[in-house]
């Protein structure tokens, strides 16, 4: 039975060369945007280099105050002194990794210049995340105590530093007129992990700031791991009320600091504020984006495909006159749109391959590397089912309506 | 003629519905992407106002500096003179940290006869600021070293927030308000408007404040106009220089790259933009030319008798490509109810004229698209012959 559909399906396609290519064009092109966007979500969302423990992780990103009564807000990162005396103290951390947001700096090498981002990490910021070291190791809580001039680099710093030399573990690199000695070499991190993506990590104890400091804003963004999965609602709930006991800033009377899923950090960063994580807010506003883009190609194809059932009227109205049920019909046609659309969205895959090949070689955002794993193609499967599906019910429908007669006459 | 022709279209009602939704997202998408196009056209139309070639910026961490004032002043002071000295350097000015090109954006507010002006771009800038940038000056002048001493705070404005305040009228001298029209500051020049944050960026309000010794120790931008012998050699100099005198993290950049990344922003999501949606373009197109030549050989008949009883080629084609057009004009209707409601609510805040240009550009191309696709089917039908027409039937 699906063989004969699939024979018949076959036979159509090659009937009407023209409105095979327009279809086909269609429906590849929108699968290939579908697709890149996808690959690209997958990229953001999915756990990825270094940083693999997700579902056990929770991010503080910042902290905000404000006074209702005035409209004052005040927000930033937060300061060394409240993670370590506050959140450090919550018996469901396991272990915190705390780095300060990247801060660019210059190097001058051979009279070329070289923009340094440069990030201040505590020593459990290595066992948190799973930096992969092409040589050397991290930093222990024994250097960070003396205040080492150490310094982790990413390869692509190496590269650009030292040039093709083997080993650089031992060698110095200067920046801001600081000698640093080199221990250790890691991968490159995507730029599209904000918060982790630098170019040289340093102990936070030689930041050039006052340690005695006892205010919550500051620089550092922090990564709590739980012990397990079951443990992250249990230490979200034990940071919430944390919170409620960490005192107000004078002038000010509310205090707003969220440690979230990682999920929830993008939506926040998207389209919420400190109160509001806006899960519901962007999903649906994403979801509402791309069923609107979708509209178009799907009326196109219903459009096609209307046109060419009329064309069959003579062969429906045999198949009815033999007695094939308006059910078989639906059916039989929604099963030749599908083949359709899933040879559409085969063009549209390689189209998507050529595109993320292009993309990652032009280095569109840095160290960012798409690829098409099963994640991306079972989406990618998902989403040509159902572009296949709602283009092809309307128009399976309408001939199922047919009139026997009229369609024989024709 | 147009009472058939309506009558024609009314009869294939059912038909026609599927055709007139899509000329209807085609036009809603087209429109979309020519407001977007106009509005930035528009923006980059207008003049920069300011020259960035030769600027470089440093930034620098002032946690290290004295927390003394005087000494800050004194520090400050030991500093400009002694990158002046250097051949290379044309003219330094210290600024805050919402320079062009800085992605970094500094609001104040202003009154004006009760009257509230809010995110007004607030550039906080040393006296040779307007030597580093090459401002044009429209009337009065720039800061000069005895404002320090005198009684009224004097400001410098940009010419779209003199015109909202002042019209057409001279605005040097007289005095506004700041944000709680508690302080007077007095106008004492009013300069063209530059474009600071990339060439696509719409022009606000901007008012310019003479950087006192106060805000000295909030400052953390030096911004340097330099000579064409600045060269990779004297840059690693003049960065051990300011890496040594304030002990902490420093960063030069050029103002000219900044300007290229900062229009990137704007450019690359505009490029992605035009690409899918002439996709979407070609493929509606395609679509429609499909449609309409089936339509026509399936029409064949009717075609073939107008074709008998004496109808020229061009008359019949003339009608194809008329029916198609009304078909084009009812989705238009329906469409520009739509995007009319853009510029009368006042989405996004962008002027009207935006949109009424857009919707003219977007019914233009629509038209034009119909008229295309409509064009060899009916060329093909008016070549049937109505022999062989009606000898089938």
């Amino acid at each position: 039975m699906f063989k004969n559909y699939f024979k018949i399906a076959i036979a159509v396609l090659k009937r009407r060369k023209f409105f095979t290519f327009i279809s086909l064009f269609g429906i590849s092109f929108t699968l290939t945007i579908l697709m890149v966007s996808t690959a690209f979500m997958d990229k953001v969302l999915s756990p990825d280099y270094p940083d693999y423990k997700r579902e056990r992780s929770l991010y503080i990103t910042g902290i905000e105050i404000r006074n209702s009564k005035e409209g004052w807000m005040n927000s930033s990162n937060l300061s060394m002194y409240f993670l370590n005396h506050y959140v450090s103290t919550l018996k469901n951390v396991q272990k915190m990794g705390i780095s300060s947001s990247a801060k660019p700096s210059n190097a001058y090498v051979n009279n070329k210049k070289l923009v340094i981002e440069y990030k201040y990490t505590n020593a459990d910021y290595w066992n948190v995340l799973e930096y992969k070291f092409l040589e050397g190791k991290p930093f222990s809580q024994k250097e960070i105590d003396n205040a080492e001039l150490i310094a982790v680099i990413s390869k692509q710093t190496k590269e650009a530093y030292f040039g093709d030399e083997k080993s650089v573990v031992g060698k110095y690199i200067s920046a801001d007129n600081i000698n640093y000695r080199v221990i250790g070499v890691v991968e490159n991190v995507s730029k599209t992990l904000q918060n982790l993506s630098g170019d040289m990590y340093l102990p936070y104890t030689i930041a050039k700031e006052n340690h005695n400091n006892t205010d919550v804003m500051g620089s550092y963004n922090a990564v709590l791991l739980a012990k397990s999965t079951a443990d992250v609602p249990k230490m979200k709930m034990e940071f919430d009320q944390m919170m409620k006991k960490v005192p107000i800033p004078k002038d000010f009377d509310k205090i707003y600091c969220n440690a979230d899923p990682f999920f929830t950090t993008v939506t926040r960063r998207l389209g919420g504020n400190s109160t509001d994580g806006a899960v519901t807010k962007v999903v649906s506003l994403v979801t509402g984006f791309v069923l609107l883009f979708l509209l178009l190609p799907t009326i196109n194809l219903v459009n096609i495909n209307i046109t060419r059932i009329m064309e069959r009227s003579s062969e429906i109205g045999v198949r009815k006159a033999f007695g094939a049920s308006s059910k078989t019909l639906v059916y039989q046609f929604i099963v030749e749109n599908m083949i359709l659309t899933l040879l559409g969205g085969f063009i549209g895959l390689i189209l998507s391959l050529l595109i993320i090949y292009l993309i990652n070689g032009a280095n569109l955002v840095s160290n960012m590397h798409l690829s098409m794993n099963f994640t991306v193609l079972f989406y990618s499967l998902l989403a040509c089912l159902f572009f296949g599906l709602i283009s092809g019910v309307y128009p399976a429908w309408r001939m199922s309506k047919l009139n026997v007669v009229k369609a024989l006459k024709a | 003629m147009f009472k058939h022709l309506f009558k024609l279209i009314w009869n294939k009602r059912k038909q026609n519905f599927l055709f007139l939704s899509e000329i209807l997202i085609s036009f809603l998408v087209t429109f979309a992407v020519f407001s977007y196009l106009t509005y930035y056209y528009q923006n980059y139309s207008r003049p920069l106002g300011f020259d960035y070639n030769r600027v470089w910026s440093i930034t620098y961490d002032n946690g290290q500096l004295p927390k003394n004032q005087d000494s800050l002043s004194t520090f400050y002071d030991n500093l400009n003179k002694s990158l002046k000295a250097m051949p290379q350097i044309e003219a330094t000015a210290f600024s805050s940290n919402n320079y062009p090109y800085s992605d970094s954006f500094m609001s104040t507010g202003l009154t004006q006869n009760g009257k509230k002006f809010n995110y007004v771009s607030n550039f906080i800038v040393g006296a040779d600021y307007q030597k580093v940038w090459q401002v044009k000056l429209l009337e009065g002048r720039w800061f000069l070293p005895e404002d320090v001493v005198t009684k009224d705070k004097g400001v410098i404005i940009n010419e779209t927030l003199k015109d909202q305040m002042f019209g057409k009228g001279k605005a040097t001298g007289k005095f506004i308000g700041d944000f709680d029209d508690k302080n007077k500051l007095k106008v004492i020049g009013v300069v063209q408007d530059i474009k600071s944050n990339g060439d696509f960026s719409p022009i606000g309000n901007s008012i310019f404040i003479r950087l006192d010794t106060g805000y000295l120790k909030w400052t953390g931008t030096l911004l340097l106009k330099v000579r064409e012998t600045a060269d990779a050699t004297f840059e690693s100099k003049l960065y051990k220089f300011m890496a040594t005198s304030t002990h902490g993290a420093v960063e030069i950049k050029h103002v000219d790259e900044m300007r290229d990344s900062r229009n990137e922003v704007t450019i690359i999501p505009m490029v992605i933009f035009i690409i899918i949606a002439s996709f979407l373009i070609i493929n509606v197109a395609l679509g429609l030319f499909g449609v309409l030549w089936y339509n026509i050989n399936k029409r064949k008949g009717e075609i073939g008798l107008r074709r008998a009883i004496g109808a020229s080629g061009n008359l019949v084609s003339y009608q194809l490509v008329l029916e198609s057009i009304i078909l084009a004009t009812i989705s238009l209707i329906v469409g520009c109810f739509f995007a009319v409601q853009f510029p009368l609510l006042n989405v996004y805040n962008v002027p009207s004229s935006v949109y009424l240009i857009a919707m003219l550009l977007s019914v233009l191309f629509i038209y034009l698209l119909v008229f295309a696709c409509s064009l060899y089917p009916g060329k093909q039908a008016a070549a049937i012959h109505p022999a062989i027409a009606l000898h089938e039937e």
